[in-house]
């Protein structure tokens, strides 16, 4: 119990010490993920860069995940972390069909997402999640949650990583309610594509996948390649 | 054949675990409960025994509901069950805190289930001394179900445990049909107590649940819920049966 | 690994298996980033028949505004409710766990709780903490024994008032109750008085915007008023900024990635 609590006050005294230092770890591997409601559909758009600070390491690293037919998860934040929530996430999902012979939704998944998180308020994983789904009844559903598990659920777009500043800017002038899939497809794209050209830290192409009634549509879209 | 029923987890040759047995005999001794599942609902309903006229019968509470969208009922050991009433509430806000609903019925059923088994293998503990009845209603509309002493789950149309079990049983066979409402369910229920039912059934001598089916409403704001019926809404159903 | 990870456990549930490896990043010189914070305008008032709680709904992290119309009045029973303000993670669990366990309570003695049970609960949990878990709370709600108001500081003191402010919001929200609160207003008076609180805070601090939740709260009675006032409506667009269909250049369609029933295996041999 004793060691508990030191360990518990000896990380969370840290946030301030380190404060004044530069480089987040949030910032360590880069990342820009996007995802937007359409008319009856959803899309989720990620770079596919991973770098070592300034350094990129991999041009086809993979931070949104398909957790369900109609559910998927985006990842950004510290690439180990990325890997070990999402195979912590898969067992867990993978579990819940199981019990409870039903496809988890995407609200339920976002709660099991938000608790994992919070589990680990003093010792975080470095991971700021989006989800982006159809629940059973086609309603659109996107949300995201900060590092220990706040969600939050706006009607519109949410946005997440390095470029998350510029992908803030370029949502909130290029979206708009009831696009077709095919329209938020142009949106969705241009909104990241646009942002990651004015973030070092992201980019190096991109994928997006469209989540509609009739299935998912991927498309690996073309991007400044520096 | 005595050492056999000394510790809980030995085996008897002819493979039975005479513990769990007696643990169904004295649920035999218990006050008989039903269960109906309708159309739009399910109901369950029990006796409330008093060894005297002398105790407030008003005060027994023989029925529990867990959460909003579960209630269950047992017949056996009063006891026994007020622990298990204790588990299952817990084991639904456990559900609850990962993932912000309630749990579907046979999940919690599944985990009282499991709860009730660890009581058949473990040392220095004995079975559970009742049989549980739960009704509830999730994503797949109602849902009746009937846990065991070992631990055993079974869903239900409709049926009955305790004491007057057989009969009751036999009762329901012939009312039950698949088409039924919740309001003939309930009269159902009652009538099925009132077989084999010892002294004057009055609105203080059972206890009846209900839950309800709200139509287009399983994502909305109002959800299901489970509720015992007051001492005046039993005697109006009473009254229609007399 | 099992028997590890349950060490690494605390009473309250948290794990802590994550600690050392965070310690070990942090001491190569990484931040450790922080969480999202409400920089908000929280207030809560005794009228003649009850109490009112109010918030406005910005949440922030850092200088960016992370949600524009959150929910910072939380559920706690159905005689009573939660402001929060501070870390939003914390607000949110540490409320969702004390309306779970006091939801067992009133199963369990057949009654509706009161708000002061809520209130010990709540202080007890963040006492614990000590002031680690970030929750600085304005609880309201209506018993047995009347209307009550509290706030409760992330440290695990209390107060009870008849009218509260918390938030970075709260100094320009407590200059309108402090002109205007009275004992026993109708209820009309009280709703008017909270909006101003809170409309003073999201029009005066940065930190809080967007629109007034109110909840008012009197004998069996809720009245949960999400967007109340919406002073700061989004002007509609002048023009459409959709592009012309095929402006994206994409490669060759891909198939879509399946959910892949087994994640691949993770090496943990190093």
């Amino acid at each position: 119990m004793k060691l508990r609590a030191e360990l518990a006050i000896k990380c969370a005294t840290h946030e301030s010490q380190t404060e004044s230092r530069n480089h987040s770890i949030m910032q360590y591997n880069g990342s820009a993920i996007v995802a937007m409601v359409g008319k009856n559909c959803v899309a989720i758009a990620a770079d596919k860069r991973l770098g070592q600070q300034a350094l990129t390491v991999d041009m086809d690293f993979e931070k949104v995940f398909r957790m369900t037919d109609r559910t998927f998860i985006g990842l950004s934040g510290l690439a180990a972390d990325v890997k070990t929530v999402h195979d912590t996430l898969r067992m867990r999902v993978n579990l819940y069909k199981h019990r409870e012979e039903r496809v988890i939704e995407p609200k339920t998944m976002a709660h099991l997402v938000s608790h994992m998180l919070y589990e680990r308020r003093f010792g975080p994983y470095y991971i700021e999640p989006i989800i982006a789904g159809l629940d059973k009844d086609n309603k659109p559903y996107i949300c995201a949650t900060d590092l220990i598990g706040c969600l939050s659920l706006p009607e519109d777009f949410v946005v997440t990583g390095t470029a998350s500043d510029n992908l803030f800017g370029m949502c909130e002038s290029l979206w708009e309610p009831e696009l077709e899939p095919e329209d938020l497809f142009e949106t969705i794209s241009q909104a990241l594509l646009n942002a990651v050209d004015r973030d070092a830290m992201s980019g190096w192409g991109a994928v997006v996948h469209i989540i509609t009634p009739d299935g998912v549509i991927t498309r690996d879209i073309k991007g400044r390649m520096d | 054949m005595d050492r056999y029923s000394f510790s809980l987890t030995t085996f008897a040759p002819n493979g039975k675990l005479l513990q769990i047995e007696h643990a169904l005999a004295a649920v035999g001794n218990g006050s008989t409960s039903v269960g109906i599942k309708a159309a739009n609902g399910v109901v369950i309903a029990t006796e409330k025994k008093t060894g005297s006229s002398l105790i407030d019968i008003s005060s027994l509470e023989h029925m529990a509901m867990v959460c909003e969208s579960i209630g269950m009922v047992y017949s056996g050991m009063g006891p026994d069950f007020r622990v298990l009433v204790n588990s299952a509430r817990k084991i639904a806000q456990q559900y609850r805190r990962v993932y912000m609903e309630d749990p579907p019925v046979r999940i919690l059923v599944k985990e009282l289930a499991s709860v009730m088994q660890e009581f058949t293998q473990r040392g220095g503990v004995r079975p559970f001394g009742v049989s549980l009845l739960l009704a509830g209603v999730d994503e797949r509309g109602p849902s009746l179900y009937q846990v065991d002493p070992s631990g055993s789950y079974f869903p239900w149309k409709a049926t009955a445990i305790g004491k007057n079990m057989v009969n009751s049983k036999t009762f329901l066979e012939k009312r039950f049909n698949g088409d039924m409402e919740l309001e003939d369910a309930v009269h159902t229920a009652i009538l099925t107590l009132k077989e084999g039912f010892e002294g004057q059934m009055t609105e203080n001598s059972i206890d009846v649940g209900i839950i309800n089916v709200i139509p287009g409403s399983q994502s909305g704001q109002s959800n299901p819920t489970f509720q015992r019926l007051t001492s005046a809404e039993i005697k109006d159903y009473l009254s229609n049966i007399l | 690994m099992q028997l590890q990870t349950e060490q690494l456990q605390s009473a309250a549930g948290f794990k802590f298996d994550n600690v050392k490896r965070n310690q070990l990043l942090a001491d190569k010189g990484l931040k450790l980033s922080t969480a999202k914070k409400t920089g908000t305008t929280i207030v809560g008032l005794v009228f003649k028949d009850g109490v009112v709680l109010g918030a406005d709904t910005r949440a922030t992290s850092g200088p960016i505004v992370a949600d524009k119309n959150c929910e910072k009045i939380h559920y706690l029973a159905p005689n009573m409710y939660c402001c929060g303000a501070g870390t939003a993670a914390d607000t949110e669990f540490t409320t969702n766990m004390v309306s779970s366990q006091i939801a067992l309570h009133s199963l369990d003695t057949g009654r509706e709780a009161r708000v002061v049970t809520a209130m010990t609960m709540l202080k007890q949990h963040l006492f614990r903490h000590q002031g680690y878990i970030g929750a600085s709370l304005i609880l309201g709600g209506y018993d047995v024994t009347g209307p009550h108001l509290f706030s409760i500081h992330p440290h695990g003191s209390t107060d009870k008032l008849p009218y509260l402010t918390d938030g970075s919001g709260s100094l320009a929200a407590m200059s309108m109750f402090e002109s205007r609160w009275r004992p026993s207003m109708s209820r009309e008076e009280a709703i008017e008085l909270v909006k101003d609180a809170i409309e003073a805070g999201i029009f005066n601090d940065m930190g809080s915007g967007s629109n007034v939740d109110v909840c008012v709260i009197t004998q069996g009675n809720v009245e949960y008023l999400r967007g109340y006032s919406r002073p700061n409506q989004r002007v509609e667009k002048e023009q459409s900024y959709t592009f012309a269909r095929g402006t994206t250049e994409y490669y060759v369609p891909r198939a879509a990635p399946q959910p892949a029933e087994v994640a691949s295996a993770m090496d943990t041999s190093a």
